[in-house]
C-alpha cells in the first residue's frame, strides 16, 4: 500500500492572524509526514486550524515559519514558497471540496480535461486521459453533460476525476462527504482509497464525518492550532509508521 | 480549450442580446461616419463633376457654394476672351421646393447650363439624353425620384425630364436639376403677374416724378418689361466656370482674372477648402462629438457587460487560480470574451449598415477604410472594456473556493 519514502514532509509550520489583542495563532509548529498511497483524515472542531493547514498545504496561504516538501520537492523554506506555486498546484496537487466546484460552463469531460490542458498537454492526449479517468470512476457516459445535469454523486465523482487526472502527489480534500448521504460518502472515501493505492498519491481529508473514518489509514487531530499526529492508528485498523 | 467560447456558449441568449444591442450602437457610430462622408461627398460633388479649372465669383465672397455670389451676366463673355481660356460657362443655382402632380413634395437645386455650349453631356447621364432644346427640358439626379418624361410646372412653364444623372447633389444635400441657363434664370426670377405690373408701374412713376420726365418718350419707355430696358443690364449670375486650354499655366490665367477688381477667382481645390472649412466644418465637429459620445457609451456599456460577466464567474476564476491556471489564461479568457463581444457586434453593425443605410434620406457613404477604422476602434474599445473585468478577476482569491 505504501512506501517508506514520505510523499509529504512538513516541519514547524506556523501561522498567526492579527496582532496584539486580536492575535490568533491558527497553526503552531505543525510537523508531520504522509506517505504515497496513504489516506489521512484531519479532524478538529471549527476554528481549530484545519483550513489554515489545508491552505498552506495547497500553497494558497503562506505560513509564518516552517518547511514543506511535497513529492520530494522542497516547496517552502522559512515560511516562504520557493517554487512556482501555480506550476506546482497544476502538477502536484489535487483538490476536492465539499461542493463539487465544477466549472459550470464546462462539460464534465472538459472539467476533467481542463487541469491537463492548463499544463499544456495536447488536447487529444488530455481528452484520452480524461476519458480513462472518468471511466475508472464510472462517469464516462456523463462526459458531455454540464454539471447542472449531473446528480450530486456524479458531480463529486467528476470532481475527484479532475483532482486525480494529472496524477498529483498530494490530494487535498475539504469535507468531501459533508453534503452526501452515508452510502455516497463511503463511496467517495473508497474512491480516495483506491486512487491513493493505485496512483500512489497521499490524500489528506479534512472531515467532520466520522461515518467513514474506518476507511482512512491514519487520523490527524488538530485543536487550537496544535496538530496531533499521535493517533497513528486509523479506524480501518491498519497501521502506519511515523 | 477556449474558456471564453465555453463561457459564452453557456449563456448564449444573454450574450446574443448584448451583441445585438452593442451592434446597434456601433451601427449608429458607423452611420455617423457615413453621414459625414455623405455630406462631404455631396458638398464637393458639384465642383468636382462640373469640371472647371477656375471659378470666377463675386469679389471678396467665397463663391456660390459658401455664400451668395452675384456677378454680372456678361462676365462669361469677358472671361471667354482671356488668353488661355478654352471656354467659360455661367453658373447659377437656387433651391426649389415644389409638389409633383401626385402632391409629393420634392426639393432640388436648380442649376443653369450655358446653352448651347453646355447641354449636360459631361454630367454623366445614366438614362435619357442631354438637353436638346433651349427651353423646357431638364436633367435631374436619380435621387429626386423623377423618371424620364415626367413633367413639372415651375413658374409659368412646364418642364420635362429628358435625362437622369447620378450622385449630383448640392452642398446642402439636395438633388441637382440642370436647366438651360435662361430657363434657370427664368425659374429663379419668376414673379406673379401682379408683382410685375406693380414693379413696372412703380418704375414708371419714379421716372415720371424725376428730371427724366422732361422726355415723355423716356417715361413711356420706362414702363416696358425689365428685359427690354438695356440700362437695367442682364440678369446676374452666381459664378463663371472657366476651362483652360491644354498646357496653359493656370496660375498665369488666374493672375489675370485677379487683376479684375470686380471678381475673385478660385481653383477647384480652393473651392473644396472653402466648402469643407465653412459649412461642413461645423457639421464635422458636431458629428465628431456625437461619435465620441457614442464611442464612450459603447465602451462603458461593454465594460459593464464584461465586468458583470466576470463577476458572475468569480467563483470559477478563483477555482482556476486554485487549479494552477496561469494569470494569462484567466486574463486571456476575459479579453477574448470582450473581443468576441466587440467582434460580433461589429459584424452586426456592418451587416445592418449595408442593408439599412440605403434607406436613409441623406446619403451615407461607407468605404472599406471606414469599416477598417471601425474595426480598429472596436478592438480598442474591447481591450479598454476588458480592463474592468480583468481588475476584478485579478482580485479573485482561491481561498473563496475553500471557504465554500
Amino acid at each position: 500500500m505504501t512506501t517508506s519514502t514520505p510523499a509529504i514532509r512538513a516541519r514547524g509550520l506556523s501561522k498567526h492572524y492579527g496582532e496584539g489583542n486580536t492575535l490568533v495563532r491558527a497553526l503552531k509548529e505543525a510537523s508531520f509526514e504522509m506517505y504515497p498511497g496513504e489516506v489521512v483524515a484531519l479532524l478538529g472542531p471549527s476554528g481549530s486550524g484545519k483550513s489554515t493547514l489545508l491552505t498552506i498545504m495547497g500553497l494558497i496561504n503562506q505560513p509564518d515559519t516552517g518547511w514543506l516538501e511535497i513529492g520530494g520537492e522542497e516547496i517552502m523554506q522559512d515560511g516562504r514558497v520557493v517554487a512556482d506555486a501555480n506550476l506546482f498546484r497544476r502538477r502536484k496537487l489535487g483538490f476536492v471540496f465539499q461542493r463539487s466546484n465544477l466549472i459550470p460552463f464546462l462539460t464534465a469531460e472538459e472539467n476533467v480535461r481542463l487541469v491537463l490542458e492548463l499544463d499544456d498537454m495536447p488536447r487529444r492526449d488530455a481528452a484520452r486521459r480524461a476519458r480513462e479517468m472518468m471511466e475508472s470512476l464510472g462517469v464516462a457516459d456523463r462526459g458531455s453533460h454540464l454539471p447542472t445535469k449531473l446528480s450530486g454523486g456524479q458531480q463529486q465523482r467528476v470532481a475527484i476525476a479532475r483532482a486525480l487526472v494529472h496524477r498529483p502527489s498530494l490530494l487535498l480534500a475539504d469535507e468531501p462527504t459533508a453534503s452526501l448521504d452515508k452510502e455516497l460518502g463511503r463511496q467517495v472515501m473508497n474512491l480516495f482509497r483506491t486512487a491513493a493505492t493505485q496512483r500512489g498519491a497521499a490524500v489528506l481529508v479534512v472531515t467532520h464525518d466520522h461515518r467513514s473514518l474506518d476507511l482512512v489509514h491514519r487520523i490527524f487531530e488538530i485543536e487550537d492550532g496544535v496538530l496531533d499526529t499521535s493517533a497513528a492508528r486509523g479506524a480501518s485498523g491498519e497501521t502506519r509508521r511515523e | 480549450m477556449n474558456l471564453a467560447v465555453r463561457d459564452v456558449r453557456q449563456d448564449l441568449g444573454r450574450f446574443s442580446l448584448t451583441v445585438v444591442g452593442l451592434g446597434l450602437l456601433l451601427t449608429v457610430v458607423l452611420a455617423m461616419t457615413g453621414i459625414y462622408n455623405g455630406i462631404v461627398d455631396d458638398a464637393t460633388a458639384l465642383p468636382d463633376r462640373l469640371d472647371a479649372d477656375l471659378w470666377i465669383v463675386q469679389r471678396d465672397t467665397r463663391g456660390p457654394f459658401a455664400e451668395l455670389s452675384r456677378i454680372s451676366g456678361d462676365l462669361e463673355e469677358r472671361a471667354r476672351v482671356v488668353p488661355g481660356v478654352a471656354h467659360a460657362r455661367s453658373y447659377v443655382s437656387h433651391t426649389i421646393q415644389r409638389e409633383t402632380p401626385q402632391d409629393k413634395p420634392i426639393r432640388f437645386t436648380c442649376l443653369g447650363l450655358s446653352w448651347p455650349d453646355d447641354r449636360g453631356e459631361g454630367l454623366g447621364i445614366v438614362e435619357g439624353r442631354p438637353i436638346a432644346q433651349p427651353h423646357y427640358e431638364f436633367l435631374v439626379d436619380r435621387s429626386l425620384g423623377l423618371g424620364l418624361g415626367e413633367k413639372i410646372v415651375l413658374g409659368r412653364d412646364t418642364y420635362t425630364v429628358v435625362g437622369i444623372t447620378e450622385g449630383m447633389m448640392s452642398s446642402g444635400g439636395d438633388s441637382a436639376a440642370f436647366f438651360t441657363l435662361s430657363d434657370a434664370q427664368r425659374i429663379q426670377n419668376d414673379s406673379p403677374n401682379e408683382a410685375i405690373r406693380l414693379d413696372r408701374e412703380a418704375r414708371f412713376e419714379r421716372v415720371r416724378d424725376s428730371e427724366f420726365a422732361r422726355d415723355p418718350e423716356l417715361v413711356r419707355f420706362s414702363a416696358n418689361p425689365a428685359a427690354l430696358i438695356p440700362s437695367l443690364g442682364p440678369v446676374p449670375i452666381s459664378a463663371v466656370m472657366v476651362n483652360l486650354l491644354p498646357g496653359v499655366d493656370a496660375q498665369s490665367v488666374r493672375e489675370r482674372f485677379k487683376a479684375w477688381r470686380d471678381v475673385s477667382v478660385y481653383t477647384v481645390a480652393e473651392q473644396h477648402q472653402l466648402i469643407l472649412g465653412g459649412m461642413v466644418e461645423k457639421t464635422r465637429r458636431q458629428i465628431g462629438l456625437f461619435r465620441a459620445i457614442l464611442v464612450i457609451i459603447s465602451t462603458i456599456v461593454m465594460g459593464l457587460i464584461i465586468y458583470t460577466m466576470t463577476v458572475d464567474k468569480m467563483h470559477s476564476i478563483a477555482l482556476l487560480k486554485l487549479l494552477g491556471a496561469r494569470t494569462s489564461v484567466i486574463l486571456g479568457m476575459i479579453l477574448q470574451e470582450s473581443l468576441l463581444l466587440g467582434g460580433s457586434a461589429y459584424v452586426i453593425a456592418i451587416v445592418l449598415g449595408d442593408s439599412l443605410f440605403e434607406m436613409f434620406p441623406r446619403r451615407v457613404v461607407i468605404e472599406n477604410e471606414h469599416r477598417i477604422s471601425l474595426l480598429i476602434l472596436v478592438v480598442l474599445i474591447s481591450v479598454v472594456s476588458s480592463v474592468f473585468g480583468i481588475r476584478k478577476a485579478l482580485a479573485a482569491d482561491p481561498n473563496e473556493v475553500l471557504s465554500g
